[in-house]
């Protein structure tokens, strides 16, 4: 039985890979029989890129149900990975076949030669692929084993590091906070841009000096930003609770309460962001064709209107940049600030997916989990990303 | 003409760049401290250039990295690359991962039955019994004791008198009755005192109970493979610690910017606080804190259970290890170095800089005939303590692997325990298990 | 009255906008900016303040210059060094930008004026880079670049960052935006690519690049998690990192060396911004649409 599980593995995975693909190329008016061998192979070939490096590890008797579960997932992940991609291709092949002049941008400028092209990508190719791409592949590695740095010897663990996860506690929380924290910046830090740029676009004397005291924040390091709200979030020499003491009679205790300490990563955070976006969500109203505004004014709209139906929708381009790029910026950049101001938190309240894998990588030294964090973190990423394309995406309205 | 010019300039500079080569024949002795204040710092370096003077075939030179954790990352990386120093400064708690690692070599095993290192005597019945206690392994004498430590405690006099408590706290019971009354002052301090959420604390009170940390004998008998940090000692001082928290007089410095003890100094100082648990090293800045802003601070021993009563207290710091591996001119002359840091005139100059202990006999018999001990009484209290405290396998201390991270898990199990509302004996059940599965782990891939 | 910074940053059929949609709240405007501008910059603008201060007047809040500053400067420059970090800093973020901004147009003449097959393949190989920032690779980087001996060495802080598809992909957009015209009479002068680069294509896109070096420098001189890991002791640190050893020194934290390091590590990206704020701002437009 345990010989021929693989076997079936592949076999069942062949068989769906047919069927999509036969669907698939049927719908483009492809022969389903040509559809259904590519994909065939291409099933198999994807069940098999987790599970052969992983020996079948997940499916051995020894283990319990969630490393089945975590093995069947991995393996629809592969399928997916290979049988997608390939569908794609063929599609666009077939496409540009049937239409040779849709797409493609004109070449009518180019140079001779295929050799000086590759010399000019070549220092860019080599780097990316030594430095980004061979690290990727090896946090795949990393995360199926048990690693300690100085340690005698590694030792495979299979998907452990991935479905102790489930488990853990401090991770599971770190999750929470990470959005939580996220959510905060972006919403907050989009809001109070979009607000400040509403005045900061509009034509009045001096608008390029406002814009510079406005956006240069952005060159301040998270570092730097986390080391000033240090200061200014201080319990005992703090302003801000000075500030607060003297008008609303309260204290708040940033920075070891556990309620609190993330809005001071979430404060300190927006402060420094909030030039970034205020500079584009100018350059956008700045892009808002007037003629747009005046057509809805003189339909009645009022202000209010007409900021929230016409103007709003226009800056979604925009909105959507911004969105992305400031979750970024609160998944992994606040580090820094978080790692000054706060240490993970008390309570571990700002201890963001980011901030765990240093904690349990370098601190604790589990290179493994830390491994396998990553992965986590980067598939969320990846996630979300496709999420936003996917609902901002096709309502982005580019506009006149 | 001006090509033979140029090349007269550059035969000229290679030349000077090649004599110095010759010239030095000098051994490298590499040694790695984590210290980086000049304080510190610059005193082992004064010493590496005495003894370079007296011994000018070595060439000791003395870095500093800012703290242990970074040390232990660029040891680990160094041995990597084969770029080893020849002396590591590893702190107490790293000793198994020392151990493990492979890359040091017990001092007693160098230096063999030699009676001296090129005239400088070796004499290990000098150093104080638990400092020596400490330190050997297995019997052998494994690395060169240099900053110990004890953990104490630091009282603001001035209030503790204005609220009628005539001597600092010597029992949990005392301290609670001696906040009941600092508390009730008109000018009462915003808390009553505090301590840094420092595993070693924890250790320290749990030591004081006569409780071990790990099996197998603390770790001393035999590699430790299971923690018992969910103990009787260990829920009672939880509790005290809630309690004291509760009635308002315990300040919890948390993790505050990550930097607790940081937090502990500025309470201090700013006299938020009336009492601290700290660390001996730092009796010096502390006595001087009090003069500065004009309060009188006492050191004492740290206060314990008065239900088991005191057994003793462990030493904390650091120690210096000899790599392995050396050749024998290097190897000597880091030994030659070890020795002479410790000498009496040395180590005595070292413990009044710091507050460190003493750490030879022959250095505190020298500075109680300079009667440093009567016009600096403070700094007795820590060498006082560890020479009153009885030896017994829980206050020799543990040998834990991945101590470092064992040591966080108990962090913030105290972390758990004071900001929440969850039950002791829970926090410390979980703890107990996390730091087991930190420990397997380890021993999983270290263990022979 | 408006012109001169319509031309510059309006679309060409921007016109005064009329009376009675915008004028009247012009002071309002202005004001509110003015208070939007002070808070804004008030964080800094304390943090420079307590520069020139001790802890006694911190907790003391107060809002006049002290006189610390010289007993600061000495803190900072001499007991924590922060020269030798900001040298280091400079150093290495220098050689980054400059080398990101010339792999990416190369690269970016690459994909916009050459046929090679798989052109689209490689393209989206560097794409795809971006979504892969280094903070997820840290482990598994920091094990590659010590198993090839650049632990604790400036390369390992430089080459890693050499290479960018931020800086690819805005040049290839960029430069696709040229009429191929241009390139075609080039070459009839006999020109060949990298002469035509220099000559025609760089002198066109000094807002692009302009744009680039300072997210580049910005993003390069503020990494912080990479070289706190690869690393160790002072001598080859960067100053983010460095500020550490003015944290948590001593008696718990000495605010005024604290804040006059922060100042000076973040004087050199601000400047960078500052100078090249119009190329920054419009580079972006550009890039953007169209």
């Amino acid at each position: 039985m345990t010989a021929q599980a693989p076997l079936l593995i592949h076999v069942i995975a062949a068989l769906i890979g047919a069927v999509y693909l036969a669907w698939r190329f049927q719908r483009i008016q492809v022969s389903p029989a040509l559809g259904g061998m590519i994909g065939a192979a291409a099933g198999a070939v994807g069940s098999a890129i987790f599970m052969l490096p992983l020996n079948y590890c997940t499916f051995e008797s020894e283990r319990s149900l969630i490393d089945a579960v975590f093995g069947v997932l991995l393996i629809g992940i592969g399928m997916a990975l290979v049988v997608l991609p390939v569908d794609a291709l063929i599609r666009s092949v077939v496409m540009r076949r049937r239409n040779p002049n849709m797409g493609g941008t004109a070449q009518a400028g180019a140079f001779k030669g295929w050799l000086l092209p590759i010399v000019f990508l070549a220092p860019t190719l080599i780097v990316l692929t030594l430095f980004l791409y061979y690290p990727s592949l090896d946090t795949f590695r990393l995360s199926t084993l048990l690693a300690r740095l100085g340690a005698r010897r590694t030792l495979f663990v299979c998907v452990d590091n991935f479905t102790s996860l489930v488990s853990d506690g401090d991770y599971l929380n770190s999750f929470v906070i990470t959005i939580f924290i996220s959510a905060a910046i972006v919403v907050l830090g989009l809001a109070l841009a979009l607000g400040i740029a509403l005045l900061a676009y509009q034509p009045i004397k001096g608008a390029r000096i406002y814009r510079t005291l406005l956006i240069w924040p952005y060159a301040i390091s998270p570092v730097v930003a986390g080391v000033i709200f240090l200061l200014l979030f201080n319990p005992t020499g703090g302003i801000v609770n000075y500030a607060l003491d003297n008008v609303f009679g309260i204290k708040i205790g940033w920075l070891n309460d556990p309620t609190a300490a993330p809005w001071a990563v979430i404060i300190a955070s927006v402060w420094k962001s909030l030039g970034y976006n205020i500079l584009f969500y100018i350059a956008g109203l700045q892009n808002v064709s007037k003629d747009i505004r005046e057509a809805a004014s003189i339909d009645g709209a009022n202000v209010a209107q007409r900021f929230f139906s016409v103007v709003l929708p226009l800056l979604s381009p925009i909105t959507f940049f911004l969105v992305i790029t400031n979750m970024t910026y609160a998944f992994f950049e606040t580090f820094g600030t978080i790692d000054y101001l706060t240490g993970g938190g008390p309570l571990n309240s700002t201890s963001t997916l980011m901030y765990n894998i240093y904690e349990v990588g370098i601190t604790n030294n589990d290179l493994g989990k830390a491994a396998a964090q990553s992965i986590v973190l980067f598939a969320l990423v990846i996630g979300l990303t496709v999420v936003q394309f996917r609902t901002s995406g096709n309502r982005v309205n580019y506009g006149a | 003409m001006r090509k033979s010019f140029l090349f007269v300039v550059l035969a000229a500079m290679l030349a000077l760049a090649v004599i110095p080569a010759f010239a030095q024949e000098t051994v490298d002795v590499p040694v790695w401290i984590a210290f980086t204040d000049e304080n510190r710092l610059g005193w082992a370096q004064d010493r590496a250039v005495e003894y370079n003077e007296m011994f000018p075939q070595y060439n000791v030179t003395v870095e500093g990295y800012a703290n242990y954790e970074e040390l232990f990352a660029a040891t680990a990386l160094a041995a990597e690359q084969g770029t080893l120093p020849a002396v590591v400064q590893y702190f107490e708690v790293a000793t198994q991962d020392a151990r493990d690692s492979g890359y040091f070599k017990p001092i007693a095993e160098a230096i063999g039955d030699r009676t001296d290192i090129n005239g400088i005597a070796v004499n290990f019945d000098d150093f104080v019994g638990p400092v020596r206690e400490y330190y050997t392994i297995d019997g052998v004498f494994t690395s060169m004791p240099w900053n110990t430590s004890s953990a104490i405690y630091f009282s603001n006099m001035t209030i503790l008198d204005a609220a009628g408590v005539d001597t600092p706290p010597t029992t949990w019971a005392e301290i609670d009755a001696a906040c009941e009354l600092v508390m009730a002052l008109e000018t009462a301090p915003e808390y009553c005192w505090t301590f840094p959420n420092h595993g070693w604390f924890f250790e320290q009170w749990i030591a004081q109970q006569d409780e071990q940390f790990a099996n197998n004998g603390n770790g001393r008998e035999e590699r430790a493979t299971e923690v018992s940090i969910n103990n009787d000692g260990s829920v009672a001082l939880l509790t005290f610690l809630d309690e004291q928290l509760a009635k308002g007089y315990l300040y919890y410095s948390g993790a505050q910017g990550g930097d607790s003890w940081g937090t502990v100094d500025q309470a201090f100082s700013t006299q938020q606080v009336a009492m601290a648990a700290y660390s001996s090293s730092d009796t010096a800045t502390y006595t001087n804190v009090g003069t500065d802003n004009g309060f009188e601070v006492v050191a004492s021993f740290l206060p314990y259970n008065e239900v088991t009563g005191w057994t003793g207290n462990l030493i904390g710091g650091a120690s210096l290890w000899l790599v392995d591996g050396l050749s024998t001119e290097v190897e000597d002359g880091a030994l030659g170095f070890l020795l002479s840091i410790n000498s009496t005139e040395n180590a005595a100059a070292w413990h009044q800089l710091t507050g460190y202990i003493a750490v030879t006999t022959s250095a505190n018999e020298l500075l109680t005939e300079q009667g440093w001990f009567e016009e600096n009484p403070n700094f007795s209290v820590a060498a006082d303590q560890l020479a009153q405290s009885t030896i017994t396998t829980a206050t020799s201390g543990a040998i834990i692997g991945a101590f470092p991270s064992i040591r966080s898990v108990v962090t913030q199990a105290v972390d758990t325990a004071l900001l929440t509302d969850e039950p002791v004996a829970d926090v410390l059940a979980a703890a107990q298990e996390d730091a087991n599965t930190v420990l397997e782990e380890y021993n999983l891939l270290n263990a022979e | 009255m408006a012109t001169t910074t319509a031309s510059e940053t309006y679309p060409a059929d921007y016109v005064e906008p009329v009376r009675r949609t915008l004028l009247p709240e012009r002071w309002y405007i202005h004001a509110a900016l003015w208070v939007i501008c002070l808070i804004v910059g008030f964080p800094l603008f304390y943090a420079v303040l307590v520069a020139t201060q001790n802890n006694s007047n911190v907790y003391a809040y107060q809002f006049l210059p002290g006189d610390q500053f010289e007993n600061n400067w000495n803190i900072v420059m001499n007991l924590a060094n922060l020269g030798n970090y900001m040298l280091n800093s400079i150093f290495i973020t220098v050689l980054v930008t400059a080398g990101k901004t010339i792999l990416s147009l190369l690269a970016g003449l690459a994909f916009v004026y050459f046929r090679f097959p798989g052109k689209w393949i490689v393209f989206g190989f560097v794409l795809v880079t971006l979504m892969m920032p280094t903070e997820i690779l840290v482990i598994a980087l920091f094990r590659f670049v010590n198993s090839i001996g650049w632990g604790n060495n400036y390369l390992a802080l430089i080459v890693p960052f050499i290479a960018s598809a931020t800086g690819a992909f805005l040049f290839r957009q960029h430069f696709a935006n040229i009429p191929a015209e241009l390139s075609e009479a080039a070459q009839l002068d006999g020109a060949n690519p990298l002469t035509f680069l220099i000559r025609v294509l760089i002198p066109m896109s000094m807002n692009t690049i302009g744009a680039l070096v300072v997210i580049q420098f910005v993003y390069v001189w503020n990494m912080y998690l990479w070289p706190a890991l690869i690393i160790q002791g002072q001598e080859r640190q960067v100053v983010q990192v460095g500020l550490r050893t003015l944290v948590g020194a001593d008696v718990g934290i000495s605010f005024g060396p604290l804040m006059l390091g922060a100042v000076i590590a973040s004087l050199p990206p601000v400047i960078i911004f500052v100078l090249l704020q119009k190329q920054f701002m419009s580079g972006f437009a550009l890039g953007r649409d169209k």
